[in-house]
């Protein structure tokens, strides 16, 4: 165990190290490089979850020589180390799958620039989810603003131009909210340590002091950390950003980068501003309720999409409402659900979005719905993932999405007020929304060949074997990242004991 | 002691995706297999009117499958999975035909469907919650202690449940995609449709209200007569858009729309002699629907006609099929000793001694009323057929009867809906015992 300790600082101080080198680095010696760290830190994070199963406690570690209360500091936890994981898996697959789209969309002498990007980015979501003070917070969310930005651009047409200059300007936003928020925090407890500061807030609202301040930092916490993660009326940088974006970079965006911010708000108010305080407190009610229109103008919007990343995009804002619906209903459970969905939708978006790379790829590089028609047969590995993409968001039972939908409704049953009738309707019309422009999608993706119909189209057995003997040399990495892809949403949706276990019990030891 | 049910893998330790044949779910699953044969068998010389045929066997088929699965489920995760499923493999029967007509029917279809479904998904999530077991138990598994104080949002979430799944079944006001769905499909999948995958509705509506959240908790209730009065409003307004409907397929569609709401309508009484009609009406329903489907594509397939005024003068053509049709239309509406009488006998008498006000005497006024508009939406087809006047003199080429297979099928069903309706009381008294051992 004590070697184990170094793993969250390693975490974050490895990929910003592997990120300098990379400046130097040709682009396939860089890619290697990114893997290996990704890889090594995978292992490390399971062998550190692991222990905390078998029992070891959750620790604090201070980085550099300054204790408490002026230091920094890192804490791991069942939770922590359980979405760490997560975020280093599916980055892993993310950039499986995209490579190819990385040749073409970035061009190979900028390929490194790309690395270094990713992994800095993935360092400061590692960083948010490890981080136990607001110093580090505050640093770590604009590194990852800037990083985001970067491998937004580093596809360079005018459309990535227009989306990551808004997706700065909201998102600098928000980071500005964030900081006034933590001004305020360390004017009125004089701390900048979350414990620390959950226990000074708990004084305050015993003495009946500064009521008034503390409750507008809480708002600019949630605010800001609100307008980073898309939640409804602060999303509309989402689906510019998210479309224009090269493959890769599309399913790190939706799947991760927003997850990590909702990771932190969770975190602030669990171990910042405390249980004590939250409980029944005005902000979830307003989270509840943009979550809940959230779920329901994302899924409308998605409806109006011709563009296959778009609508992806929206269908991401309308995930991201059910999140936080869940944090909103304000009970353990919600939040149980809430880091539920964050993991589901984390895999299911990210393997959508791989797949939408395919797609366009047998669609002569065009995202539009009349050039796609036929494109699942024409790859057909994308179409399954499709397929299995279109039941999780739809919530049958096997795949992941089900698993959320029963934690998010058992959740929302579990508070009998208007809560639960307001969360059961988005969830009940948002579900038939979600179906209607999957199916919709996946019929075209199946339908027609249109205008090109090809001559002695191979059938059956020899069809997969053509497809294979065409593709497997060159995109081994992204039929690999989709199949591994599938095989979670199966294993989440087959076995969703262990993973959700493992969030109750980490929520349980989160303060 | 019911059997312990057969668990193929457990997907949360407290859901499991199980299997149990009781009595009930072995009599749904034995019918759908008889309809199944006898409509493949019709299909396999209807299907030289159409193209695509592998495609259309294979969903064909796999639903059925999905049926198999939803019979046999042993709780309701896994009457809900089959159900979805059973739902995206008989869209593409739907869209068979691929016209633009199809391709909204199938999307209607659809939506209505999942729309339902995810209503019924609440239910699944609420019992989950709220159950000592998540089997299927006669009674109901509510925890008495769990559900103290929620009784109310309990009943609102069975009233939505029930209304979910009467999407698949046609009820109000979900019922929309039936008349849409029926005329594009292919004539032996419009026969399935309507004979078979509209009971799996009403299948899963009878396990939701007498085996997860139990009789005793929804009788006298609001639930009960929204329930009924629903129904009632979907069987009049079945009958009555039949009447003025000129297409044969979507008269057909409607009339189903009126006929399953009468099954709907027993189980709604909550009391065994409604249960056992509707139970028959079921096995009834089936015949005679598949049998009037059948004998619609028998037309389509020799003449291409589609609407009911073309049909005149068609008996000297098509004696047989029409023949066939008559015996139908006369077990429909109702009239001994075809298959169709007894079952509405027996609801009207288990409407009539329920003591629910005022239901218990407008029930059997409206299945009255229906039973006017049912003949008056089928005899005249074929009484026009047959005697169509002096004045009437046949257009367009005499095709002949249809082929003998075709024939043979909708005869074999003609026979069975007089045998059934002549020995219709061994079957009744099958289903009052059934009835007996869910009333607990």
């Amino acid at each position: 165990m004590n070697l184990l300790y170094n793993v969250p600082a390693f975490s974050i101080l490895l990929p910003m190290l592997a990120g300098v080198i990379c400046l130097v680095l040709p682009a396939r010696a860089s890619r290697r490089l990114s893997n290996t760290v990704i890889v090594v830190l995978a292992l490390l994070s399971f062998l550190l979850l692991n222990s905390f199963l078998d029992g070891a406690p959750t620790f604090t570690y201070r980085m550099g020589h300054y204790g408490a209360p002026i230091g920094n500091e890192i804490r791991a936890g069942e939770l922590e180390s359980a979405m760490a994981m997560m975020f280093l898996v599916v980055m892993m697959l993310s950039l499986m799958g995209g490579r190819n789209h990385l040749r073409s969309d970035i061009g190979r002498s900028k390929v490194n620039l790309y690395y270094i990007s990713v992994l800095f980015l993935l360092s400061s979501m590692l960083a948010l989810t490890y981080t136990n003070d607001l110093f580090t917070a505050y640093v770590f969310v604009e590194i990852n603003t800037v990083t985001a930005c970067g491998i937004i651009i580093s596809k360079e047409d005018g459309y990535t131009l227009a989306a990551s200059m808004r997706y700065l300007i909201m998102s600098l936003l928000g980071s500005g909210l964030f900081l006034i928020g933590i001004c305020l925090v360390y004017g009125l407890t004089g701390h900048l340590l979350m414990p620390n500061i959950q226990e000074a807030v708990n004084q305050l609202v015993q003495n009946g002091h500064y009521q008034a301040p503390l409750q507008v930092t809480i708002a600019l916490f949630a605010v800001g950390l609100a307008l980073k993660s898309a939640l409804w009326p602060f999303h509309s940088w989402l689906p510019d950003a998210h479309s224009s974006a090269s493959a890769a970079s599309s399913a790190i965006l939706s799947g991760l980068v927003l997850k990590s911010f909702i990771f932190l708000m969770i975190k602030i108010f669990f171990r910042t501003v405390g249980p004590d305080v939250m409980t029944g407190h005005a902000i979830l009610n307003l989270l509840l309720v943009f979550g809940v229109l959230g779920m329901l103008l994302g899924s409308v919007n998605a409806l109006f999409e011709k563009d296959i990343k778009r609508m992806l995009a929206f269908s991401s804002v309308s995930q991201i409402g059910y999140i936080f619906c869940g944090i909103g209903l304000g009970t353990i459970a919600g939040v149980s659900a809430a880091l539920v969905q964050v993991v589901v939708h984390a895999v299911t978006k990210a393997m959508l979005f791989i797949a939408a790379g395919g797609l366009m790829d047998a669609s002569g590089g065009r995202k539009d719905f009349d050039a796609l028609q036929g494109a699942g047969k024409r790859d057909i590995v994308a179409g399954a993932a499709f397929v299995v993409g279109t039941m999780s968001m739809i919530g049958l039972p096997f795949f992941a999405g089900f698993i959320t939908k029963l934690t998010l409704v058992t959740a929302a049953a579990g508070t009998h007020d208007w809560r639960t009738y307001v969360s059961l309707a988005a969830i009940v019309v948002s579900t038939i929304l979600t179906a209607i422009y999957y199916i919709r999608v996946l019929s075209l993706l199946f339908g027609r060949n249109g205008s090109e119909e090809q001559d002695g189209e191979v059938r059956g057995r020899r069809f997969l074997s053509a497809y294979l003997r065409r593709h497997l040399s060159m995109d081994t990495e992204y039929i690999l990242a989709i199949l591994a892809f599938i095989g979670i949403n199966l294993w989440i949706g087959l076995r969703s004991d262990d993973l959700v276990d493992i969030i109750n019990a980490g929520l349980a030891t989160f303060q | 002691m019911q059997e312990a049910p057969f668990v193929l893998l457990m997907l949360t330790d407290s859901l499991t995706l199980a299997f149990r044949a009781d009595v009930l779910g072995l009599a749904f699953l034995t019918l759908a297999l008889l309809m199944w044969t006898a409509v493949g068998i019709y299909a396999l010389r209807y299907k030289d009117h159409q193209e695509n045929n592998g495609r259309f066997f294979a969903f064909y088929l796999l639903t059925l499958v999905m049926l198999v699965g939803l019979s046999l489920a042993a709780n309701y995760v896994t009457m809900y999975l089959f159900f979805e499923m059973m739902t995206l493999c008989s869209v593409p029967l739907v869209l068979h035909n691929g016209s633009a007509e199809a391709s909204s029917a199938a999307k209607k279809y659809l939506f209505y469907s999942i729309f339902g479904a995810t209503l019924g998904l609440l239910g699944l999530f609420f019992i989950h919650a709220y159950s000592i077991s998540s089997d299927f138990l006669p009674g109901g598994v509510l925890d008495a202690a769990k559900i103290a104080g929620n009784e109310e949002m309990l009943r609102t979430i069975a009233f939505l449940a029930v209304m979910g799944f009467g999407a698949k079944a046609g009820l109000f006001p979900l019922h929309a995609w039936l008349p849409a769905a029926h005329p594009v499909a292919p004539s032996p999948a419009s026969a399935v449709l309507s004979g078979v995958i509209t009971k799996a509705g009403v299948f899963c509506i009878i396990r939701v209200i007498y085996f997860q959240f139990g009789a005793a908790f929804l009788r006298d209730t609001w639930v009960q007569r929204s329930w009924i009065a629903v129904a009632l409003l979907t069987i009049l307004m079945g009958s009555l858009m039949a009447f003025r409907e000129k297409r044969l397929k979507t008269r057909l569609a409607y009339s189903t729309v009126s006929q399953v709401s009468y099954i709907l309508l027993g189980l709604f009484f909550l009391n065994e002699a409604a249960f056992a009609g509707a139970l028959l009406h079921v096995l009834y329903h089936s015949i005679l629907k598949d049998g009037l489907f059948l004998s619609a594509g028998n037309i389509l397939y020799q003449t291409h006609l589609e609407n009911v005024e073309e049909l005149k003068g068609l008996g000297r053509q098509m004696p047989r099929t029409l023949g066939c049709f008559a015996i139908f239309s006369l077990g429909l509406t109702g009239i001994p000793p075809f298959a169709g009488f007894l079952s509405k006998w027996e609801l009207a008498a288990g409407a009539l001694s329920s003591g629910l006000l005022p239901y218990a005497w407008l029930a059997p006024a409206v299945l009255l009323i229906s039973a006017m508009l049912t003949a008056g939406y089928l005899f005249p087809i074929v009484i026009h057929g047959f005697f169509p006047g002096r004045a009437y003199r046949s257009e367009g080429p005499d095709t002949g009867e249809a082929p003998v297979a075709m024939v043979g099928v909708v005869g074999a069903l003609a026979a069975a809906t007089v045998v059934l309706g002549l020995f219709g009381a061994p079957i009744l008294k099958f289903f009052l015992d059934l009835a007996g051992t869910i009333f607990l």
